[in-house]
């Protein structure tokens, strides 16, 4: 029925709610092994292509297919595809281990494996209590759960990271990681870059239902530059000064600094001795990842300040991210993504579960983060 | 298809609804049969009591009033599988495990045919439930004299459970068209309660009391269901005591009317219209339900 890949391609997907336009022609496709984090502001599109991927939203125009083929012929999707999605509900009075069970019978497993996925993610001892009673956090998790049931090739999650706690994050991406280390595949989608920059391989950054970035977020990391901020006696003369050396493009920041992008800070410490300017402060910079991923989404909303070590810098003037539709970095077909080997064929080993909420600790950061 | 019905059934029974609807349902049957039992008793002994009955040596045991306490009690209580019926998909909606049923099914047709099958089982149940309170209601309330036999009991007993079946069909199909638990419950029971009965007599009044629209709505030709099988067993018994003589039409037609008045379903139709009435009315609003919710967007 399908072909056991654990891909996911999402080719020209189109969604209007009458005249407003949802999703506008978005395109992307996920590797089996990796972790692909689906970025863009609140209401940029993203619950909507995830549901459209998922069967629940038909597309207005477009496809999206999971091991190639649409969702609503995958057989029994259960064992194939797990998706925790925002605002996916629960009866109120019924057991977490009840809730299961139920969607266990549909999907045509054992009941065991409810108590199995319990424990996996940390709501063993919350088996029989009612779902109606569990904090958002605990409900993130009865959602995981069910997402695990089936033991599913791919996951999908809609903002998991919402209501759990700083060590449930930290599990998650742990969890994350080694699903996608065996092999398997996850689409994950957030509005904090930061969230899940630790997590993801590649990254899909939509804002008003376009793609604005699609690549590895190395490749986006390494379209980072540097610059320098100086704070001189007399920016004029540095400014001449620079300019006569070749070093152009230096600009003044709101606070009376200079920003100097593309160099290091020995050149502008000669320039400024040579000119007899004096140099009060004087330090490198790199623009992180937070900022070029709110630059690339900024057009949703009028961009509140500037953070002030950027000062008044045009748009573009630092960083040379790619911009638009038009131009996405696409990655290379087969590419594998870096920073890590994928493997195929064994299950992945879950890191050890939580043992309830206050108990476990000492959880390192997913693997291969840069923080 | 079997594996969505087994999680159906398990999303039936793992709350508290199932029993705490049909706790009432049981005692509303049993009231309302014991009560009507009771009153008809009551009119029949009074009747059977006048002189010119007794000179034409008709006996109290030769008409069955009693069928009247089981056709109002049946009618009646028929509201709360309609309840029922009526929160099976409205209720995942509203609460969204719609989602996590739709992604975990092969295909939508296949979960709302399972949810189908599934309270059509339900309906069977809770149709066996009001037919054994309206039965022991009746046994309880009346005089053995007026009480009907096995067999009619056995007919009338078997319309009950198929109008509960369609009555949860019907609220299975508005419920999944209105989409909100609240409003579909509200509307329904404005309609069962207050609109249809009232509707009902109002037309029928106008009518002359014959058949008339009012059997052709949903309420009458389930009522009717229930309603015309009393109204035949009680004109045939009549007929009997006339002992051959020549009874008009217009007689007939008269009598029925009254007697379907009686039992609940003013201006109903013959057993076998009604039915094929009330069975059109509960696939329309079933199966333009599952129309809808074929293409919802679930967001």
């Amino acid at each position: 029925m399908h072909d056991g890949s654990g891909r996911i391609v999402v080719q020209n997907l189109t969604k209007h709610f009458g005249q407003v336009g949802a999703v506008q022609n978005l395109s992307f496709h996920v590797e089996p092994g990796s972790v692909t984090g689906f970025l863009g502001p609140n209401g940029a599109g993203k619950t909507t292509t995830l549901r459209m991927l998922l069967g629940l939203v038909t597309p207005t125009a477009g496809w999206a297919t999971i091991n190639g083929q649409p969702f609503n012929h995958l057989g029994n999707p259960g064992r194939v595809v797990g998706a925790v999605l925002e605002a996916q509900g629960f009866h109120p009075t019924r057991s977490a281990r009840n809730h299961l069970r139920v969607y266990a019978a549909a999907m045509g497993i054992p009941d065991q494996r409810c108590d199995e996925v319990l424990h996996l993610v940390g709501l063993g001892e919350a088996a029989h209590r009612k779902a109606g009673g569990f904090s958002l956090g605990m409900k993130q998790r009865l959602a995981l759960a069910t997402a695990l049931l089936g033991d599913p090739q791919v996951l999908v999650l809609d903002e998991p990271a919402n209501g759990l706690d700083p060590e449930g994050i930290a599990w998650l991406r742990t969890f994350l990681r080694s699903f996608a280390g065996g092999g398997r595949t996850v689409l994950i989608s957030s509005h904090l870059l930061a969230e899940v920059e630790q997590t993801i391989d590649q990254v899909v950054i939509i804002s008003r239902g376009q793609t604005m970035y699609y690549g590895m977020l190395d490749d986006l990391r390494k379209s980072q530059q540097s610059r320098v901020i100086a704070q001189p006696s007399d920016p004029n003369k540095l400014v001449g000064a620079l300019q006569e050396a070749g070093l152009s493009g230096a600009t003044p920041t709101q606070d009376g600094k200079i920003a100097i992008p593309g160099v290091t800070v020995q050149q502008v410490g000669d320039v400024a001795a040579k000119a007899g300017v004096a140099l009060y402060g004087v330090q490198e910079e790199r623009a992180d990842l937070e900022e070029l991923f709110f630059r690339l989404t900024s057009g949703q909303y009028a961009a509140p300040q500037n953070p002030p070590q950027f000062g008044q810098l045009p748009p573009g003037a630092h960083g040379t991210p790619p911009g638009g539709y038009a131009a996405p970095v696409q990655l290379p077909q087969g590419a594998q993504p870096g920073g890590w080997n994928p493997q195929s064929g064994p299950v992945p080993q879950a890191p050890p579960p939580p043992q309830g909420y206050d108990q476990h600790q000492g959880y390192q950061g997913g693997q291969g983060g840069n923080a | 298809m079997g594996r969505l019905i087994n999680a159906e059934f398990r999303k039936i029974l793992t709350t508290k609804m199932w029993w705490g609807l049909m706790i009432p349902t049981f005692i509303v049957a049993l009231a309302m049969a014991w009560g009507v039992g009771a009153l008809t008793s009551d009119i029949a002994d009074d009747v059977y009591r006048e002189d010119f009955i007794k000179s034409a040596g008709i006996g109290k045991d030769s008409v069955s009033f009693g069928v009247i306490a089981l056709t109002r009690a049946i009618n009646i209580s028929t509201m709360f599988p309609l309840i029922f019926g009526a929160l099976a998909l409205s209720s995942e909606l509203h609460r969204k495990t719609i989602t996590t049923s739709f992604l975990t099914a092969s295909s939508r047709p296949a979960l709302l045919s399972a949810k189908a099958i599934t309270y059509v089982l339900w309906g069977a149940i809770y149709g066996i439930v009001i037919v054994l309170g309206a039965s022991l209601g009746t046994l309880a309330g009346s005089d053995s004299d007026i009480l009907p036999e096995g067999g009619q009991w056995m007919l009338i007993a078997l319309m009950g459970i198929v109008s509960t079946v369609l009555w949860t069909l019907l609220g299975l199909g508005v419920g999944a068209l209105m989409g909100s638990p609240v409003a579909s419950v509200i509307v329904l029971l404005i309609y069962a309660i207050i609109v249809g009965p009232v509707s009902e007599i109002v037309l029928t009044g106008f009518a002359d009391g014959k058949p008339n629209i009012a059997g052709a709505l949903p309420n009458g030709s389930a009522n009717g269901l229930t309603g015309s099988t009393a109204a035949d067993l009680i004109q045939k018994q009549i007929e009997e005591l006339a002992q051959g003589k020549p009874i008009s039409d217009r007689a007939v037609d008269t009598f029925q009317a009254a007697m379907r008045f009686a039992a609940g379903a003013p201006g109903a139709f013959a057993l076998w219209a009604s039915a094929l009435i009330f069975i059109g009315w509960s696939m329309l609003f079933f199966v333009s339900g599952l129309a809808r919710n074929q293409r919802r967007d679930i967001t």
